[in-house]
């Protein structure tokens, strides 16, 4: 598993939620805590936005709500209507080859929903820890190796 | 929910001394970034937002680990952290302790 694929398997617990607010069940051991904040205007599921055309609804509509307080750090808008808001490296002096870490708050700008984790970077810039917020409070660091395969967990 | 400059302050500063563990530090944090997605958060004084909130958002993700009883982040980390994003000197805490289970005496003096 890469972290790709994890984030891939994030991606389908945390959308499954989204479109189905009262599913309890745990469908993921990688499921993330998933807030609904309002309701948004129809738009068609099929529909898919160049990332170009979401960043410039970003810029608009969300930007000063999101960006001012998870994006200091920069923003991504990906293939999927997802926009990902990355927080400022806080950094660890001494922590061999890891860098520090970092929050990561990504909206869905189809469903409405957001969801978050940290990161742990090393010094090439490779996510090496993914640490997602989970619905039942867990705690548990998924490690990768400096190519991006999956290493383990705790 | 009102989060005010000094709490924030009072968290960094429990968890030097060893008075707070990191992850109650980043759970305080959370319930903070939670109450701030439904919009009822207010802070204290007003014109310290911008600064409240980077120390929250330190403070959440500060029991991150490099291995699993090891923490990513050193005293000295936070320390350096809290002088940046709060504006405070924390000093006379004895040596640096990544396990936070030693407790010191902070005097906190503003620069």
């Amino acid at each position: 598993m890469s972290v790709d694929d994890f984030r891939s398997q994030v991606d389908a617990a945390s959308s499954d939620v989204g479109r189905r607010p009262d599913a309890t069940a745990e469908r993921s051991a990688f499921a993330a805590i998933v807030v609904q904040l309002r309701q948004t205007s129809p738009i068609d599921p099929n529909q898919r936005l160049s990332p170009e055309r979401l960043h410039q609804i970003d810029r608009a509509f969300f930007g000063p709500f999101f960006r001012e307080k998870y994006g200091t750090g920069g923003d991504k808008a990906l293939e999927n209507g997802r926009i990902r808001y990355y927080g400022p490296i806080q950094p660890a002096n001494n922590a061999a080859e890891l860098a520090g870490r970092r929050y990561v708050h990504e909206f869905d700008t189809i469903t409405g929903c957001t969801r978050g984790w940290h990161e742990t970077l090393d010094r090439m810039g490779n996510v090496r820890q993914v640490r997602p917020e989970r619905r039942d409070g867990a705690m548990t660091h998924y490690q990768f190796d400096s190519n991006g395969r999956y290493r383990g967990s705790w | 929910m009102e989060v005010d400059l000094q709490a924030v302050r009072r968290v960094f500063e429990d968890v030097l001394n060893g008075r707070m563990l990191r992850e109650q530090a980043d759970r305080w944090a959370y319930a903070v970034v939670r109450e701030e997605e439904t919009g009822v958060v207010t802070y204290s004084p007003p014109g310290e937002r911008e600064r409240i909130w980077t120390g929250v958002m330190y403070l959440y993700g500060i029991d991150t680990k490099k291995a699993p009883d090891v923490y990513l982040h050193s005293n000295d980390d936070i320390r350096e952290a809290m002088m940046a994003k709060l504006g405070w000197v924390v000093g006379d805490l004895a040596g640096d302790d990544s396990s936070g289970s030693r407790a010191a005496v902070a005097m906190l003096v503003r620069t």
